[in-house]
């Protein structure tokens, strides 16, 4: 095995199995799992199963048709029938109902009917008897326009060349994208940060000068670069995979996740803007971890590479808004505004081809362009203890 | 063909000259002593070796030529200013540092783990070299010098930090290492240890070339200047010293400015003084040191 490979394996040996990493990892499916039994909760709490009753002086739920099927979250609710209001009243004294319904004889011809209850009715109970009325009210009607009319509409938009398409029904599939880039930012910061930190303390103990005389500062720091992308990448890989778990195990029960997919040009915009991202972000701050003199340096000029990579989040109002404008197109162009930006366009618009091939190229270009930094950087800063290296000292001729 | 030759070699870091023109060659086997006192510019020096800096000018040749990758498996350094990693388990540490010299796994094992007893520090492989104590660290640093067997060994300060029987263990250690061949550079500010162990030195000051050559030949190149006497009955007043000091039964009458040994002993039998010892006194290394480092003696 090349030296190079040990200092990798050893960069993420000594990053990943500690207990630090770890916690991280799982606070992701911790925080998905919190986030959906707060989703249950919710609705939870906004349906309330007990039965509704019913008085229908209207006779269309004389001989009714059962109410639709009801999904989980939501409980379905028992609708009782009875003869007369007082019966009904009587039912609601004694809290055997939560509430019931008066269907007026002219219901067909004023579509109005009363609601008696002691509290409020929740969301959950009306839409379902609303649901029940409309199926009894179309019980003569072709059931699969009966289905259509009681499920609403879906709007589709769809591209002038077919390519693409989008509905109200598909809005998980523009989060994906945005999502991912996210976890990939967070990833690459993660990474990032163990290889500053580790660069630093390799300085600030005094390894430094026992490492680079067993091997080549090259590899040193290419071991290094190679180790904390895997880093990022086993954090990714971790996600996804807690992702795609919960999306299997959620679909079962939830509706919008059984329409989940990822779009091809977001699987290509991840790997040629977000990989050449994570090398870029990985070496700039190893750069920064050569060049400073402490770890708490390293962090406050960490800052100037993480506040662009957000600005795209800051700006999802008008990149949403205008996927196409000029603006949005440069922040495609920038290097660190880059991968972010078309992430969230991709959801957005069909980016030009000429886009994706300038952004990634550009984003090649400069995950080179930040190793080669990160090797100058390192070779001129590897032993100034207690001085930071000046940034135009990098830059100067050799 | 020396196992390290430097020649003529100056390194500046802005107004600051740390070497300058500094040339001395270490043969093979040979335990060479590289002193100096601090910020002397023994540690530029050492790093010019290392090819960790490139000098400004001159040459530095190290077994047998310009320093390569391939070279540096076969060369084993420990600096002044020890370097380990804290968060990691002691024989993980040792592990690394071994591969990076191109040990494979099981030899590092077998390795580290007779050090480890020989230092004893076997019970505390598995702990976090933070939770080692300062010399015990030491100990490890050493460990993690020798692992690969090197041909040359380049060792900054190894005893800071030692008690004496370990102190003894690594001075036991090196004249081992000797004994096998390797080349040893060591860098001490014990002058006695350094008196005890080393063949030839390299004294630098200011970055220049102080002192350099045998031991033998230095501590007699700065004799002359005491000699060690011991009579029956009191010595008689002797014009030409400098100040008379007691050693052991005898007296050591350090000689005034060009009062010459020989004269001291003619007036000593012209006053028919029975003489049971009369030498000259051979300087130790440690006022050697002093002497040259506030000013007297020469650049070699």
């Amino acid at each position: 095995m090349s030296k190079t490979w040990h200092v990798a394996l050893h960069e993420y040996s000594r990053h990943v199995f500690n207990k630090r990493f770890l916690l991280g990892l799982l606070s992701v499916p911790f925080v998905i799992i919190l986030m959906v039994g707060l989703i249950f909760l919710i609705v939870a709490m906004e349906t309330d199963a007990r039965p509704v009753g019913y008085v229908d002086f209207s006779g269309i739920l004389a001989d009714p048709v059962p109410p639709p099927e009801i999904e989980p979250p939501d409980k379905p609710v028992e609708f009782r029938p009875y003869a007369d209001e007082s019966a009904a009243m009587a039912a609601l004294d004694h809290g055997e109902i939560q509430a019931y319904y008066v269907i007026p004889e002219d219901y067909l011809e004023t579509g109005t009917l009363s609601v008696v209850h002691a509290e409020a009715l929740k969301d959950g109970p009306r839409y379902q008897f609303y649901d029940f009325l409309a199926v009894n009210l179309l019980r003569d009607t072709d059931p699969a326009i009966a289905r259509r009319i009681v499920e609403s509409d879906e709007v589709i938009v769809q591209s002038a060349d077919g390519s693409r398409s989008m509905s109200s029904d598909s809005w998980f599939n523009i989060l994906v994208p945005f999502i991912a880039a996210i976890a990939f930012i967070i990833a690459m910061f993660t990474a990032g940060g163990y290889l500053m930190q580790a660069v630093v303390e390799e300085k600030e103990n005094r390894t430094m000068e026992v490492l680079i005389t067993s091997v080549s500062s090259n590899q040193f720091m290419a071991g290094k670069i190679i180790g904390d992308i895997a880093i990022g990448l086993t954090q990714i890989l971790a996600w996804i995979g807690f992702v795609i778990i919960g999306i299997l195990v959620g679909r079962v029960k939830l509706e919008f996740l059984q329409g989940i997919e990822i779009p091809p040009q977001a699987l290509l915009l991840i790997a040629t803007i977000l990989l050449p991202a994570l090398v870029m972000v990985c070496a700039l701050m190893a750069a920064i971890g050569a060049t400073v003199s402490e770890a708490r340096e390293g962090q406050q000029m960490t800052g100037l590479i993480s506040l662009p990579i957000w600005i795209p989040y800051m700006l999802t109002g008008i990149i949403i808004g205008s996927p196409n404008a000029p603006i949005v197109v440069a922040l495609s162009l920038f290097p660190l505004t880059a991968p972010l930006t078309m992430l969230i366009r991709q959801g957005m618009t069909n980016i030009p081809a000429w886009q994706i091939v300038a952004s990634s190229a550009i984003m090649i270009l400069s995950a080179v362009g930040s190793i080669w930094l990160a090797g100058r950087a390192f070779r001129l800063g590897m032993l100034r203890y207690g001085k930071r290296l000046k940034w135009r000292e990098i830059f100067a001729k050799s | 063909m020396p196992t390290v030759e430097i020649s003529h070699i100056t390194k500046t870091f802005g107004p600051l000259k740390a070497v300058d023109d500094v040339s001395f060659s270490i043969e093979k086997g040979e335990l060479f002593g590289l002193l100096g006192p601090n910020g002397a510019g023994k540690t530029t020096t050492i790093r010019c070796m290392l090819d960790i800096f490139k000098p400004d000018s001159g040459s530095v040749a190290i077994l047998g030529g310009a320093m390569s990758e391939a070279k540096k498996d076969h060369i084993g350094y420990m600096p002044e200013e020890r370097g380990l990693y804290q968060d990691i388990p002691l024989e993980r540490c040792l592990a690394y540092l071994g591969s990076l010299k191109g040990l494979s796994p099981s030899d590092v094992k077998q390795r580290s783990e007779g050090y480890l007893e020989r230092f004893d520090l076997a019970a505390h492989k598995t702990k976090k070299v933070k939770e080692l104590s300062k010399g015990m660290q030491q100990k490890a640093q050493i460990i993690a010098t020798l692992l690969h067997q090197p041909e040359l060994l380049i060792v900054d300060e190894p005893f800071a930090g030692l008690d004496p029987v370990n102190t003894q263990m690594v001075k036991d250690l090196l004249r081992e290492q000797h004994q096998q061949g390797v080349t040893i550079v060591l860098c001490s500010h014990q002058m006695n240890l350094v008196e005890e162990l080393c063949d030839r030195i390299v004294l630098i000051d200011h970055g220049k070339v102080m002192l350099y050559g045998g031991l033998e030949d230095i501590r007699h190149q700065f004799s002359g200047h005491a000699v060690v006497v011991r009579a029956e009955g009191p010595l008689p007043e002797l014009k030409g010293i400098e100040r008379v000091e007691p050693i052991n039964g005898s007296t050591k009458l350090h000689l005034a400015a060009g009062m010459k040994p020989q004269e001291i002993l003619k007036t000593l039998v012209a006053k028919d003084v029975t003489l049971a010892q009369f030498e000259i006194a051979m300087p130790t290394l440690d006022e050697i040191f002093i002497r040259v480092v506030q000013g007297e003696g020469g650049e070699a």
